[in-house]
Protein backbone atom coordinates (compact mmCIF):
# COMPACT_ATOMS: atom_id res chain seq x y z
CA UNK A 1 0.00 0.00 0.00
CA UNK A 2 2.35 2.82 -1.34
CA UNK A 3 -0.57 4.56 -1.87
CA UNK A 4 -0.76 5.47 1.86
CA UNK A 5 0.97 7.31 4.86
CA UNK A 6 1.00 8.32 8.10
CA UNK A 7 -0.21 11.89 6.98
CA UNK A 8 -2.95 9.80 5.65
CA UNK A 9 -4.60 8.26 8.70
CA UNK A 10 -6.94 9.89 11.09
CA UNK A 11 -7.89 7.45 14.10
CA UNK A 12 -10.95 7.66 16.09
CA UNK A 13 -12.25 10.72 14.59
CA UNK A 14 -16.11 11.66 15.80
CA UNK A 15 -18.11 12.63 13.11
CA UNK A 16 -21.98 13.35 13.31
CA UNK A 17 -23.40 11.27 10.40
CA UNK A 18 -22.15 9.49 7.37
CA UNK A 19 -21.88 13.58 5.46
CA UNK A 20 -19.69 14.10 7.95
CA UNK A 21 -17.63 10.95 8.29
CA UNK A 22 -16.95 11.23 4.50
CA UNK A 23 -15.51 14.34 5.07
CA UNK A 24 -13.48 13.85 7.93
CA UNK A 25 -11.74 10.66 5.62
CA UNK A 26 -11.51 12.43 2.96
CA UNK A 27 -9.51 15.59 4.70
CA UNK A 28 -6.49 14.11 4.97
CA UNK A 29 -6.43 13.60 1.48
CA UNK A 30 -7.50 17.08 0.35
CA UNK A 31 -5.23 18.34 2.93
CA UNK A 32 -1.89 16.60 1.04
CA UNK A 33 -2.51 17.86 -2.37
CA UNK A 34 -4.20 13.97 -3.45
CA UNK A 35 -7.47 15.91 -3.93
CA UNK A 36 -10.17 18.50 -4.70
CA UNK A 37 -12.59 20.28 -2.87
CA UNK A 38 -14.84 19.26 -5.07
CA UNK A 39 -13.81 15.71 -4.95
CA UNK A 40 -15.63 15.79 -1.66
CA UNK A 41 -18.57 17.25 -2.79
CA UNK A 42 -18.96 14.63 -5.41
CA UNK A 43 -19.04 11.58 -3.75
CA UNK A 44 -21.19 13.37 -0.94
CA UNK A 45 -23.73 14.11 -4.12
CA UNK A 46 -23.48 10.55 -5.81
CA UNK A 47 -24.38 9.24 -2.34
CA UNK A 48 -27.29 11.51 -1.86
CA UNK A 49 -28.68 10.75 -5.36
CA UNK A 50 -27.97 6.87 -5.57
CA UNK A 51 -27.54 5.71 -1.74
CA UNK A 52 -24.41 4.23 -0.12
CA UNK A 53 -22.95 2.93 -3.29
CA UNK A 54 -19.57 3.35 -1.21
CA UNK A 55 -20.43 0.80 1.72
CA UNK A 56 -18.28 -2.75 0.70
CA UNK A 57 -18.53 -4.83 3.56
CA UNK A 58 -19.26 -4.91 7.36
CA UNK A 59 -18.60 -1.88 9.09
CA UNK A 60 -16.68 -0.41 6.01
CA UNK A 61 -17.18 2.48 3.69
CA UNK A 62 -14.42 3.54 0.84
CA UNK A 63 -15.89 6.69 -0.17
CA UNK A 64 -14.53 7.88 -4.02
CA UNK A 65 -15.97 9.44 -7.26
CA UNK A 66 -15.27 9.24 -10.58
CA UNK A 67 -11.41 10.55 -11.37
CA UNK A 68 -12.94 13.38 -13.48
CA UNK A 69 -14.43 14.63 -10.32
CA UNK A 70 -10.78 16.03 -8.64
CA UNK A 71 -8.50 13.28 -8.31
CA UNK A 72 -5.26 15.04 -8.37
CA UNK A 73 -2.68 11.91 -7.18
CA UNK A 74 -3.89 8.54 -6.63
CA UNK A 75 -3.82 8.08 -3.01
CA UNK A 76 -5.73 5.83 0.07
CA UNK A 77 -6.56 7.24 3.01
CA UNK A 78 -7.56 5.16 6.10
CA UNK A 79 -9.75 6.63 8.83
CA UNK A 80 -11.48 5.22 11.94
CA UNK A 81 -14.41 6.43 14.02
CA UNK A 82 -14.72 6.29 17.67
CA UNK A 83 -18.66 5.90 17.51
CA UNK A 84 -19.51 4.17 14.26
CA UNK A 85 -22.62 5.64 11.58
CA UNK A 86 -25.39 4.38 9.58
CA UNK A 87 -24.66 5.31 6.04
CA UNK A 88 -28.52 3.60 5.09
CA UNK A 89 -26.53 0.56 3.99
CA UNK A 90 -28.86 -2.36 5.62
CA UNK A 91 -26.66 -5.52 4.74
CA UNK A 92 -22.74 -3.95 6.58
CA UNK A 93 -23.94 -1.01 8.79
CA UNK A 94 -23.08 0.74 10.85
CA UNK A 95 -19.22 2.23 9.22
CA UNK A 96 -16.47 2.52 11.23
CA UNK A 97 -13.44 2.23 9.13
CA UNK A 98 -13.48 4.31 6.15
CA UNK A 99 -10.74 4.15 3.28
CA UNK A 100 -10.93 7.56 1.32
CA UNK A 101 -9.33 6.47 -2.38
CA UNK A 102 -8.39 8.74 -4.76
CA UNK A 103 -7.80 7.49 -8.24
CA UNK A 104 -6.38 9.34 -10.73
CA UNK A 105 -6.45 7.24 -13.86
CA UNK A 106 -7.76 3.38 -13.95
CA UNK A 107 -4.28 1.70 -13.64
CA UNK A 108 -1.95 3.11 -11.15
CA UNK A 109 -4.04 2.43 -7.83
CA UNK A 110 -4.79 -1.54 -9.03
CA UNK A 111 -2.15 -2.99 -6.72
CA UNK A 112 -3.04 -0.55 -3.99
CA UNK A 113 -6.68 -1.28 -4.22
CA UNK A 114 -5.93 -5.33 -4.65
CA UNK A 115 -3.26 -5.12 -1.14
CA UNK A 116 -6.54 -3.19 0.28
CA UNK A 117 -8.65 -6.11 -0.01
CA UNK A 118 -6.32 -8.40 1.49
CA UNK A 119 -6.61 -5.80 4.39
CA UNK A 120 -9.78 -6.01 5.01
CA UNK A 121 -9.89 -10.15 5.17
CA UNK A 122 -7.58 -9.97 7.69
CA UNK A 123 -9.85 -9.82 11.44
CA UNK A 124 -6.28 -8.96 13.29
CA UNK A 125 -5.93 -5.78 10.77
CA UNK A 126 -9.33 -4.05 12.45
CA UNK A 127 -8.04 -5.40 15.76
CA UNK A 128 -5.06 -3.00 14.75
CA UNK A 129 -7.36 -0.25 14.00
CA UNK A 130 -9.06 -0.30 16.67
CA UNK A 131 -6.28 -0.22 19.16
CA UNK A 132 -3.82 1.78 17.58
CA UNK A 133 -3.28 4.95 19.23
CA UNK A 134 -0.71 6.56 16.34
CA UNK A 135 -0.96 6.34 12.78
CA UNK A 136 2.43 4.91 12.53
CA UNK A 137 1.51 1.77 14.37
CA UNK A 138 -0.88 1.53 10.69
CA UNK A 139 1.27 1.98 8.64
CA UNK A 140 4.28 -0.27 10.16
CA UNK A 141 1.42 -3.14 10.51
CA UNK A 142 1.15 -2.74 6.91
CA UNK A 143 4.64 -2.48 5.64
CA UNK A 144 5.52 -5.44 7.91
CA UNK A 145 2.79 -7.74 6.19
CA UNK B 1 -19.70 -22.54 -22.97
CA UNK B 2 -17.86 -19.83 -20.65
CA UNK B 3 -19.66 -16.63 -20.18
CA UNK B 4 -19.01 -13.28 -20.07
CA UNK B 5 -19.35 -11.17 -16.87
CA UNK B 6 -18.96 -7.37 -16.37
CA UNK B 7 -18.25 -5.95 -13.18
CA UNK B 8 -19.63 -2.05 -12.73
CA UNK B 9 -19.30 0.71 -10.37
CA UNK B 10 -20.47 4.03 -10.99
CA UNK B 11 -17.10 5.26 -11.25
CA UNK B 12 -15.55 2.70 -12.62
CA UNK B 13 -12.06 2.92 -10.20
CA UNK B 14 -12.90 1.75 -6.73
CA UNK B 15 -15.67 -0.90 -5.74
CA UNK B 16 -16.04 -2.47 -9.04
CA UNK B 17 -12.05 -3.39 -9.07
CA UNK B 18 -12.39 -4.86 -5.37
CA UNK B 19 -15.23 -6.71 -6.49
CA UNK B 20 -13.13 -8.08 -9.20
CA UNK B 21 -10.43 -9.01 -7.46
CA UNK B 22 -12.95 -11.16 -4.78
CA UNK B 23 -15.06 -12.36 -7.77
CA UNK B 24 -11.63 -13.43 -9.52
CA UNK B 25 -10.72 -15.60 -6.45
CA UNK B 26 -14.27 -17.06 -6.56
CA UNK B 27 -14.32 -17.87 -9.67
CA UNK B 28 -10.69 -19.51 -9.74
CA UNK B 29 -11.31 -21.42 -6.65
CA UNK B 30 -14.33 -23.27 -7.78
CA UNK B 31 -13.16 -23.01 -11.62
CA UNK B 32 -16.24 -21.47 -12.41
CA UNK B 33 -16.48 -20.98 -16.40
CA UNK B 34 -16.84 -16.73 -16.52
CA UNK B 35 -14.73 -14.30 -17.11
CA UNK B 36 -14.53 -11.36 -15.71
CA UNK B 37 -13.93 -7.48 -17.16
CA UNK B 38 -14.78 -4.13 -15.40
CA UNK B 39 -15.63 -0.83 -15.97
CA UNK B 40 -18.01 2.05 -15.01
CA UNK B 41 -22.11 1.95 -15.46
CA UNK B 42 -21.04 3.92 -19.18
CA UNK B 43 -19.37 0.36 -20.77
CA UNK B 44 -23.09 -1.44 -20.12
CA UNK B 45 -24.01 -0.29 -23.59
CA UNK B 46 -20.85 -1.85 -25.32
CA UNK B 47 -21.27 -5.12 -23.56
CA UNK B 48 -22.17 -8.29 -25.04
CA UNK B 49 -21.70 -10.17 -22.19
CA UNK B 50 -24.75 -12.25 -20.11
CA UNK B 51 -23.62 -11.50 -17.03
CA UNK B 52 -23.57 -8.03 -14.93
CA UNK B 53 -22.10 -8.16 -11.33
CA UNK B 54 -22.25 -4.93 -9.06
CA UNK B 55 -22.81 -4.03 -5.88
CA UNK B 56 -27.04 -4.32 -4.80
CA UNK B 57 -27.76 -0.90 -4.64
CA UNK B 58 -27.04 -0.34 -7.98
CA UNK B 59 -28.21 -3.78 -9.09
CA UNK B 60 -31.36 -2.64 -8.18
CA UNK B 61 -31.25 0.31 -10.12
CA UNK B 62 -30.39 -1.84 -13.55
CA UNK B 63 -33.14 -4.15 -13.08
CA UNK B 64 -35.75 -1.15 -13.58
CA UNK B 65 -33.98 -0.69 -16.63
CA UNK B 66 -34.86 -4.27 -17.83
CA UNK B 67 -31.13 -4.96 -19.37
CA UNK B 68 -31.10 -8.41 -21.63
CA UNK B 69 -28.09 -9.51 -19.14
CA UNK B 70 -28.57 -11.51 -15.73
CA UNK B 71 -27.89 -8.58 -13.16
CA UNK B 72 -26.47 -10.24 -9.79
CA UNK B 73 -26.10 -7.60 -7.02
CA UNK B 74 -23.48 -8.71 -4.27
CA UNK B 75 -24.30 -7.12 -0.72
CA UNK B 76 -21.00 -7.95 0.96
CA UNK B 77 -17.75 -7.96 -1.37
CA UNK B 78 -15.81 -9.78 0.72
CA UNK B 79 -18.01 -12.62 1.27
CA UNK B 80 -17.01 -15.78 -0.66
CA UNK B 81 -20.15 -17.67 0.12
CA UNK B 82 -22.53 -14.87 -1.07
CA UNK B 83 -20.44 -14.35 -4.43
CA UNK B 84 -20.11 -18.22 -5.01
CA UNK B 85 -24.04 -18.68 -4.10
CA UNK B 86 -25.19 -16.38 -6.53
CA UNK B 87 -22.80 -17.09 -9.47
CA UNK B 88 -23.92 -20.49 -9.05
CA UNK B 89 -27.01 -19.43 -9.47
CA UNK B 90 -26.68 -17.98 -12.67
CA UNK B 91 -24.66 -21.02 -14.27
CA UNK B 92 -27.25 -23.55 -13.04
CA UNK B 93 -30.02 -21.16 -15.00
CA UNK B 94 -28.38 -21.13 -17.83
CA UNK B 95 -27.04 -24.48 -18.41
Amino acid sequence: MDLTSEKLVRLNIEAENWEDAIRKSAAPLFENGKITAAYIDAIINTAKEVGPYIVLTKHVALPHARSEAGALESAIGIATLKTPVVFGNKENDPVKYLFCLSAKDSESHINALSELTGLLDREDFYALLDQAKEASEVIQYIKNL
Amino acid sequence: MEFKGLVACRAGVGSSLMLKIKLNQVISENKLPIKIEHGSLDALSGFNGQLIITLSDVAKELEAKKMPQTIIGIDNIMDKAEILTKLNAFLAANN
